[in-house]
C-alpha cells in the first residue's frame, strides 16, 4: 500500500502547541510519509494535519486541533474536512503568503517550481530605474509604521553616489501582537532573499544584512540555512560579484526596530536612535546609502516584479495599494494570519476572520499596531483598514497586529502596562521619552493603586502632550496614544480609581 | 561557576576565535562578541570587561555601555534553565498575569530572580511572536503556547 502523504506545520507557534510530538509519532508509522511545511496561519486550528487525497478528489483533507489519538484515523483517511471548506482560508487573497502551508520552507526547488525567483530574473533584465518605476506604479508603501513610499527610498539610495551600499532587512519589528515577519522568515525565507536581491540590483548594493530579533531563533536559523542554499545554487551574486547576506541577531531591545537604532546596533553599538535627516537611504550603515525595510516589505517585492506594478496597484484602496497581512490575536475565536486587500472594515475582519469573540468573552476594546497603537471601542470598529483612515483617526496600522481585549480587561492596568513597556524600552537618548515614560508609569501606578487625584490625571495628559510632540522617535511619540485612548473611551475606569474623596465629583 | 583563571582562559580563547572570524575590513562587532560570550558562558562576567575591550579594540566604557543597554545581555550567572514569560499584548489579553502568578508560586521567585538551587531564572519578554497561541512561556528554547496556570508545574518539572 502506498503510504499516506501527510503535511504538518513546522512553524514555531504550531510547535508550541504540540506539532513536534505529533511528528515524532507519525515518523514511527510505516504507512505514513510526513512532510513538514510552513503554517497556513490558521493557528486556531493548529496543530493541523493535511493529507493528499487520491481517488479523483481534488485538494487536501484537513484534520484540525489534532491530538495523538486522532492519528490512526488520519493515517487511514477517516474523517477530516476538505481544506477549501475552511472559510478563514478560502476568503483570503494570498499573494505574499501564497506558499504558506504548501511548500517546505527550505526546499529551493519547490520555491522555484511555484514561481520563485521569476521576479529577480525580470529585475536582472531591467534597467535599474525601470525597477524603481515598477514599484512607483505599484504604489507599494513600507509595511511598517511610517508607510513611506518604497520607490522613493530606493530612488534616493540609487541616486546617491557611493562605493558601498547596503540592503538591511529589519527583522526586529517587535510589536507585540505581530508575527508575520517571523512566519515569512521561517516559512518562506527564499521570498525574503529574493526581495533583498531585487532591491540590491535596483540600488546597486554590495552587501545585505538580516537583523533578526533574538526572540525568533527558528527564524534566524531558517534564514541562515536559506542563505546558504541560495549561495550554493549560485544565485547569490549580482553583476558577476558575490552578494553576501549576513544574518545578525539582536539582543532584546525594542527600539532596534527603529531603522536608525537598528543601524547603530548593527554597527555593534548601543541601539540608540539617530536624529533624521540624513535618512538611511542617503547615509545609513557606516554612513553609506542603505535601504532599511521590514521583512514584509521585501517579501512583497518579488510578486510586484513578476506580476507587474499595475497588478499590485489594482488591489486595495486609493492610497493603500496591495494586500495587508493582518495578525489577529487576543480574545478572539480564531486567532491567525490573514492576507487581504486593504479596505475591509475592522469590524468585518474581526467577524469574518476573527470568528467573533473567544468562548465566554465579551468585546471591550481592540488595539491595532502593537503597544503604541490606539485602542478602539466597539463604536469605532467601522474604520476601514488602510493607512489614511487610521492616520485620520489618530491611530496606526503599524505592522498589522490586531489584539482584542475582553470585558475582564482592566483598562487602567492595561494603560500602566503600555507605559511600563515604554519605560523599559526607551533608548534614553531623548528626555521626553526617557523621563516622560517613567513619570507616566509612576502616575499610572498612583491611579491603579487608588492614590491619584484628578490633578494627577491632568498631569498625565499634559505629560502625554509633551511626549507626543517632543520625542525623537515613534516610541516616545506614540507611547501616549494607547494611554490617552484608554482614558478617552473608558473614562469611568480611571475616574473610579481616583482617591475616594475625588471620585464621583465630576 | 568556573573559577576565575579558567574562565579567563576560556574567554580569551573565545575572544580570539570571535575576533579572528571577522575579516580585515569587517572589524569585530562588540554586540556580536558579547552575545557569543554569553552564549558560551550563560552571561558576561563584569570582570571580563577590560579583557573584552582590549580584544575588540574598544574602550571599557564602550563595552560597559553596550553590555548595560541590551536587555538580553546578563552580567550574572543565570540558573541552569531560563524561563521566560511573554508579556506582549496578546498574552496580556489572554491573562498571562495568571500564568506569571503560577510561575511565581511554583518557583518561589519573581521576575529577574534565580531560585535557591540555581535551577531556574525567571525573566519577562515583551513578545515572542507566538501571539496566536497566547499566552506563551519559554523554557530555554522550548516554547509552550495556550498555557494555562494549572499546567505550570508539569511544564517546569520536566526541567528539574
Amino acid at each position: 500500500m502506498t503510504p499516506a502523504t501527510l503535511y504538518l506545520s513546522n512553524d514555531t507557534s504550531s510547535r508550541a502547541v504540540g506539532a513536534d510530538r505529533l511528528a515524532k509519532q507519525l515518523r514511527q508509522q510505516s504507512n505514513a510519509r510526513l512532510i513538514r511545511t510552513s503554517s497556513r496561519g490558521a493557528f486556531f486550528l493548529e496543530p493541523m494535519i493535511e493529507r493528499d487525497v487520491t481517488e479523483g478528489r481534488e485538494g487536501r483533507m484537513v484534520w484540525c486541533n489534532v491530538t495523538a489519538s486522532d492519528l490512526p484515523n488520519i493515517v487511514a483517511g477517516r474523517g477530516g474536512v476538505p481544506l477549501r471548506s475552511i472559510p478563514f482560508l478560502s476568503a483570503q487573497s494570498r499573494f505574499t503568503f501564497s506558499n504558506f502551508g504548501i511548500t517546505q520552507p527550505l526546499a529551493l526547488d519547490e520555491y522555484r517550481t511555484r514561481g520563485g525567483f521569476e521576479g529577480l530574473e525580470r529585475a536582472l533584465d531591467m534597467a535599474r530605474d525601470s525597477i524603481i518605476e515598477e514599484l512607483k506604479i505599484a504604489g507599494l508603501r513600507g509595511r511598517g509604521g511610517a508607510a513611506y513610499p518604497v520607490w522613493s527610498k530606493w530612488q534616493a539610495a540609487r541616486q546617491t553616489e557611493s562605493d558601498e551600499k547596503f540592503v538591511v532587512v529589519n527583522a526586529d519589528e517587535g510589536d507585540a501582537g505581530t508575527y508575520c515577519d517571523r512566519m515569512v522568515m521561517e516559512g518562506d525565507p527564499f521570498r525574503l532573499i529574493e526581495g533583498m536581491l531585487i532591491c540590491a540590483r535596483a540600488i546597486g548594493a554590495t552587501k545585505g544584512y538580516v537583523y533578526c530579533r533574538q526572540e525568533y531563533p527558528a527564524a534566524a536559523g531558517a534564514m541562515r540555512a536559506a542563505v546558504r542554499k541560495v549561495e550554493e545554487a549560485g544565485l547569490l551574486e549580482l553583476n558577476g560579484r558575490p552578494f553576501a547576506i549576513d544574518v545578525v541577531l539582536g539582543a532584546g531591545s525594542y527600539v532596534c526596530g527603529e531603522e536608525t537604532a537598528l543601524l547603530e546596533s548593527l554597527e555593534g553599538r548601543r541601539g540608540v536612535v539617530r536624529a533624521k535627516p540624513p535618512y538611511p537611504a542617503v547615509s545609513g550603515l557606516y554612513r553609506k546609502p542603505t535601504i532599511v525595510s521590514n521583512v514584509l516589505t521585501f517579501a512583497t517585492v518579488p510578486n510586484i516584479l513578476t506580476r507587474g506594478g499595475a497588478w499590485h496597484a489594482s488591489l486595495g484602496t486609493d492610497r493603500s495599494r496591495g494586500t495587508i497581512a493582518l495578525q489577529i490575536g487576543g480574545r478572539v475565536a480564531q486567532p491567525g494570519l490573514v492576507e487581504i486587500p486593504f479596505g475591509l472594515s475592522l469590524r468585518k475582519v474581526l467577524d469574518q476572520f476573527g470568528g467573533g469573540m473567544a468562548a465566554g468573552s465579551r468585546f471591550k476594546a481592540v488595539q491595532v499596531g502593537g503597544p503604541l497603537g490606539s485602542l478602539f471601542p466597539e463604536s469605532k470598529l467601522d474604520i476601514p483598514i488602510c493607512y489614511d483612515s487610521f492616520s485620520d483617526a489618530g491611530a496606526i496600522l503599524g505592522h498589522g497586529g490586531i489584539v482584542v481585549y475582553d470585558e475582564d480587561t482592566d483598562m487602567v492596568e492595561l494603560a500602566r502596562h503600555f507605559m511600563a513597556f515604554t519605560a523599559d524600552e526607551s533608548c534614553g537618548k531623548c528626555t521626553p521619552c526617557r523621563i516622560g515614560s517613567l513619570r507616566g508609569r509612576e502616575l499610572l501606578d498612583l491611579v491603579h493603586g487608588g492614590r491619584a487625584t484628578k490633578a494627577e490625571l491632568t498631569l498625565l495628559t499634559d505629560l502625554a502632550d509633551t511626549m507626543r510632540t517632543a520625542s525623537l522617535c515613534a516610541l516616545g511619540g506614540r507611547a501616549p496614544y494607547p494611554v490617552l485612548t484608554a482614558i478617552e473611551h473608558f473614562p469611568g475606569e480611571f475616574q473610579t480609581r481616583l482617591r475616594a474623596q475625588e471620585a464621583g465629583t465630576g | 561557576m568556573p573559577d576565575q583563571p579558567s574562565l579567563d582562559r576560556n574567554l580569551d580563547q573565545l575572544l580570539s576565535e570571535e575576533c579572528g572570524r571577522s575579516g580585515p575590513s569587517d572589524k569585530p562587532k562588540l554586540l556580536k562578541v558579547l552575545l557569543a560570550v554569553q552564549e558560551r558562558m550563560g552571561y558576561v562576567p563584569p570582570h571580563s570587561i577590560p579583557q573584552i575591550a582590549r580584544r575588540v579594540g574598544a574602550t571599557e566604557a564602550d563595552v560597559a555601555g553596550v553590555l548595560s543597554y541590551y536587555p538580553d545581555l546578563r552580567t550574572f550567572a543565570p540558573g541552569r534553565h531560563v524561563i521566560r514569560i511573554c508579556m506582549g499584548e496578546s498574552c496580556f489579553a489572554n491573562r498571562c498575569s495568571r500564568v506569571l502568578r503560577a510561575l511565581n508560586d511554583h518557583l518561589g521567585i519573581v521576575i529577574g530572580e534565580t531560585d535557591a538551587g540555581r535551577r531556574f531564572t525567571l525573566e519577562k519578554v515583551y513578545c515572542m511572536g507566538n501571539c496566536a497561541v497566547a499566552p506563551t512561556v519559554a523554557v530555554n528554547q522550548d516554547l509552550f503556547g495556550r498555557v494555562e496556570p494549572e499546567q505550570i508545574p508539569s511544564i517546569v518539572d520536566c526541567y528539574r
